[in-house]
């Protein structure tokens, strides 16, 4: 459900949608002010009407008195939409994101269909690893969040380039991460806690924001690492190498130590010691053990799938460290910082606890810290959860972090805290596609949001939330489209949805009335089709295109219409009309054809044009074989049973000019006399009471009479 | 964050989208109909592309005809009268919007108008009829009325609508959901919307949500004491009737509801009231209605 809530900062901006299951406590709603123009005094009486998905028009109005101005408008119309976006992302960013999503979207439901065929039809030889095509999804998706991101370790030209510029990271990117990490990536659970040390290294940029960060230190640091002469005598280089170390990113710490000056060559002979201790503490970082399955190209460390030769290999190293720590070098080292600087690495390395507090600025560097030097073997997600309490309460939580609460909910297992973070920070999208993987990860998750409840009418809360997408996506006319996909993967409530977001289409113009009945196609929706089709041939025939409303109509079968205009078409016979109503008048026959159930009479319509047309051809009252063709033509008419008998008279009466040819009598006695008998018929057919009299000019009657029987006198004198 | 679609002329008093939500029709108080359509077709903002003057008084309240109809609308103006308007394009003639009713009654004034559509006809409920059926012989009073047709669109099914009332009778005022009874030609009330002691609340708005799939029909009413939302259930009981269930009460606005409009989905409930705000409501997963949002023009 499109709700607003969560105000970004002022400005009256409606935020992501807020459905929020689990808070039943009644909280005070948020108050939006509605900027508009209309001058005061303004009616209190405001109007409101939904436009297409969740978009909300408004329409205030000024109250009427005296005192207002001459220049002062009316009244003003202004439209909120309900699913403002993200601000971190642009709109345009948001629709690439929301077109490149709809495939993998279509794809994992299509799987998810043949599987569950698949599994009814034969139980067991197919194996299917589900939570592959997941991870393929969540790929997909990812690959749309943003650009690849680079890895903070470098190897630049530039040696004092410690960073690697990389774009800006956006928050959705990074919480896609956490969610394919803990859901979606069946092959990292067992490396959890190394997962999330590689996510810190991505993202720590994102907490620069509201608190320092190790992030945050190596920019500032770098940025003065120009200046600097002797770099071992800044303190801040110490600690940025501690702080670096503390969160895992090895590669910066090694290469800033070679930044140390006892390796420039002109230094190497005096300070030999020193650069042994340096190079020393740098070996030792570079061959830490690190619990997980392998690490990227360039990276440092050395990997261990199994926890006994981890467990091994770590005392080895600790071992190692220790040793060190005692070695006799240390008293021969002549630079106080230096030495200073490398027993804290070195203590860091042994996980003082002390040390890292100092060297890390933000919980989550300090929960990572714990995972790299003090609990390296943590496995589990309540234990994890339980250390992450702990950091919490030493360290700064950043403020206004959209990130946290999701983490937080993820590792405490609490499905309707993740949902809800996923849709108070990221919006509709990541719930609608976050869920996927939810449901793929977590049984318990599963469950709950594949639990169907009456008070939604019988929706899961899967289903509401694309449900509640779709609509997002119907508010904007670049979009709906796209909705199509989402909807129909909704079993219970989507095609309701369907039919009414594409009823709400406009028809006027060619190419989205052509997209429209596509996806009623598509989809088999034929009733809403004849039904939009209907609207276009009503709207196209009332604004003078008669043409293109008669085809949409046929198109539409709707019968009902059709013989209206057949009614109407019938009204021009007997009427003189001009040339072009005619041309309109014939062409509109043609393409009503003669098959038309209802309008039985459209075989006499074209008779009638025919004769119309030849009647066309004596204008000039000299040419006797067209006159005779007329003739043919009227006879044909006046015989044929199915001409009703109301036009009798308006035939006749448009042949007057054919009856009263000056040269000589066209008709034969036999034809004149049938047609004498016609209008017989016709007077005693006047007298029954439910006669409809013909829009003639009264002496009509008595003129074709007179006509015939001139006609006939003439006939009969011939003969 | 609000953006400004259109400007209305001086002397509006109410405004009605039609169903795709592309056109505006605004009636002011010298009973001037103004027609805003889109300036193009990919843009966004709107122009005003004619003005027909409709009548002597004030239109009070403009309702679109269902679009299978054409483009027209149904004007009520303050004295009581409405008339139906038509944009036509008639031979070589411009377009131009065109009387095609006018519906005039001296006995009865015209409360509300509302559309229905059912696969023949277009019905419009007046209140005259209904009026009749429920009090034939005494006289009541009645201020206003408020109708909602059922929204749905299938060719098989009969059309029903709720209608409430703001009168000094109790029977007359309590919200009732009518259906049409083929059988013997006329419209006859299926459930009721009061509870025993609310019944002579006056009712000041009625509205009937989409259902797109839900197994119960979903109608708010505001009556004096608030909003409530009523669950109809579909299953017909063997008297013939619905039952109903009273599932949340709102209140929240102060002063008269005027306007309640749900959104495509039904979930979404917006109202609007004469303290001049506009008030969002959504029902969470355990069934309870909340307000979700006020907007306040500024």
């Amino acid at each position: 459900m499109p709700g607003a809530a969560s105000d970004s900062g002022g400005g009256g901006s409606a935020g992501a949608g807020a459905l929020v299951p689990l808070s039943s406590e009644t909280k005070q709603s948020p108050v939006y002010p509605l900027r508009h123009s209309v001058g005061p005094p303004v009616s209190p009486r405001v109007s409101v009407c939904w436009a297409r998905g969740s978009s909300l028009r408004v329409s205030i109005f000024q109250q009427q008195s005296p005192s207002c101005g001459e220049g002062d408008v009316g009244g003003e119309v202004v439209e909120v939409k309900l699913s403002g976006g993200d601000g971190e992302i642009s709109d345009a960013q948001w629709r690439r994101i929301a077109y490149g999503s709809m495939s993998p979207f279509a794809m994992l439901q299509s799987r998810r269909n043949s599987v569950s065929t698949l599994s009814r039809i034969s139980p067991s030889p197919y194996h299917v690893d589900w939570w592959e095509f997941v991870m393929e999804y969540s790929k997909d998706i990812n690959a749309l969040l943003g650009s690849p991101r680079s890895t903070p370790a470098s190897v630049i030209e530039d040696p004092k380039t410690v960073l690697k510029k990389s774009e800006k990271p956006t928050s959705l990117k990074a919480a896609w991460e956490l969610m394919e990490l803990f859901y979606a990536d069946k092959l990292s659970q067992a490396w959890l806690p190394e997962r999330l040390i590689d996510w810190l290294a991505d993202y720590d940029s994102l907490f620069s924001g509201s608190c320092a960060t190790v992030h945050s230190k190596l920019v500032d640091f770098q940025n003065e690492l120009i200046n600097i002469q002797v770099i071992e005598d800044n303190p801040r280089y110490w600690e940025v190498i501690g702080s670096a170390l503390a969160v895992g990113w090895l590669e910066i710490v090694v290469k800033l130590l070679h930044l140390h000056g006892s390796y420039q060559l002109d230094q190497l002979s005096s300070r030999e010691t020193e650069s042994g201790l340096v190079e020393a503490v740098a070996v030792l970082i570079s061959r830490m053990p690190r619990m997980r399955l392998e690490l990227g190209d360039g990276r440092l460390g050395e990997c261990y799938k199994a926890k006994p030769d981890f467990i091994k290999a770590w005392e080895k190293w600790r071992a190692q460290i220790t040793k060190m720590d005692c070695s006799a070098y240390w008293i021969q080292c002549n630079h106080l910082q230096t030495r200073e600087g490398l027993k804290n690495l070195l203590q860091i390395m042994l996980g003082n606890t002390n040390s890292l507090s100092s060297a890390t600025y933000h919980w989550l560097e300090l929960y990572v810290s714990h995972f790299l030097y003090v609990r390296p073997f943590t496995v589990g997600l309540e234990s994890m959860h339980g250390l992450a309490q702990k950091c919490i309460q030493l360290k700064p939580v950043p403020r206004s972090q959209k990130l946290m609460g999701l983490l937080l909910g993820i590792l405490g297992e609490n499905t309707e805290v993740v949902l809800a973070e996923c849709s108070k920070q990221f919006g509709p999208w990541m719930v609608a596609h976050a869920i996927e993987l939810m449901t793929a990860g977590s049984d318990e998750a599963e469950s709950l949001l594949c639990e169907e409840h009456y008070n939604l009418g019988e929706l899961s809360i899967q289903e509401l939330h694309r449900l509640v997408y779709a609509q997002v996506l119907s508010s904007h006319a670049f979009t709906w489209q796209i909705a199509p996909v989402y909807l129909t993967s909704c079993m219970k409530q989507g095609m309701g949805l369907l039919e009414i977001l594409l009823c709400k289409q406009p028809v006027q113009h060619n190419e989205l009335l052509h997209k429209n009945l596509e996806i009623c196609r598509l989809y088999e929706l034929d009733s809403v089709s004849s039904h939009i089709m209907k609207i276009a041939g009503v709207h196209h025939w009332k604004h003078g295109r008669k043409g293109a409303g008669v085809f949409w109509l046929q198109q539409a079968r709707d019968e009902f219409r059709l013989h209206k205009i057949a009614q109407q078409l019938f009204a021009s016979v007997g009427k003189s009309i001009s040339d072009e109503s005619f041309k309109q008048w014939e062409g509109l026959i043609e393409l009503l054809g003669s098959e038309s159930k209802t309008a039985g009479g459209l075989e006499f319509l074209h008779k009638y044009r025919d004769f119309k047309r030849s009647l066309k051809h004596i204008h000039d009252g000299k040419s006797i074989e067209a006159a005779q063709q007329a003739v043919e033509s009227l006879m044909l008419l006046m015989k044929n049973p199915s001409t009703p008998q109301r036009f009798w008279l308006p035939l006749l009466y448009d042949s007057l000019k054919l009856i009263n040819w000056q040269d000589r009598p066209v008709l034969n006695v036999t034809q004149t006399n049938l047609l004498l008998n016609r209008l017989q018929e016709l007077s005693i057919a006047r007298l029954r009471p439910d006669f409809v009299e013909a829009d003639l000019p009264s002496q009509a009657l008595s003129a074709v009479r007179l006509a015939l029987a001139t006609n006939l006198g003439r006939a009969i004198l011939e003969e | 964050m609000e953006k400004s679609l259109l400007k209305l002329d001086k002397g509006t008093t109410c405004t009605s989208w039609n169903y795709s939500g592309d056109r505006l029709a605004s009636g002011s108080v010298d009973g001037t109909l103004a027609v805003f359509d889109l300036r193009h077709p990919a843009s966004s903002s709107f122009a005003c592309t004619s003005r027909t003057k409709v009548d002597e008084g004030s239109i009070v309240k403009i309702v679109w005809v269902p679009p299978e109809y054409g483009d027209a609308v149904a004007c009520v103006c303050e004295d009581g009268t409405f008339s139906l308007w038509e944009e036509l394009t008639e031979d070589s003639l411009p377009v131009q919007w065109k009387l095609c009713e006018r519906f005039k009654s001296s006995s009865a004034k015209v409360l509300d108008v509302q559309f229905g559509v059912s696969p023949s006809s277009l019905k419009m409920a007046e209140f005259q009829n209904v009026i009749d059926l429920v009090s034939p012989s005494s006289k009541t009073l009645c201020l206003s009325a408020s109708i909602s047709w059922n929204p749905l669109r299938g060719e098989g099914q009969g059309s029903s609508f709720v209608l409430g009332f703001s009168s000094d009778s109790p029977q007359l005022t309590s919200s009732k959901v009518w259906e049409f009874d083929r059988a013997h030609q006329r419209w006859l009330p299926v459930a009721e919307m009061a509870l025993p002691d609310d019944r002579g609340d006056q009712v000041h708005g009625v509205a009937w949500a989409p259902n797109i799939g839900r197994p119960y029909e979903v109608i708010a009413v505001a009556t004096e004491k608030g909003i409530s939302i009523w669950h109809l259930s579909l299953n017909v009981e063997v008297d013939g009737r619905l039952s109903v269930e009273k599932v949340a009460s709102l209140s929240g606005h102060e002063g008269e509801v005027w306007q309640m409009e749900w959104d495509m989905s039904g979930m979404t409930l917006a109202t609007t009231a004469s303290d001049g705000t506009v008030k969002l409501w959504q029902s969470n997963l355990k069934g309870s209605w909340q307000e979700q949002a006020t907007f306040v023009p500024t």
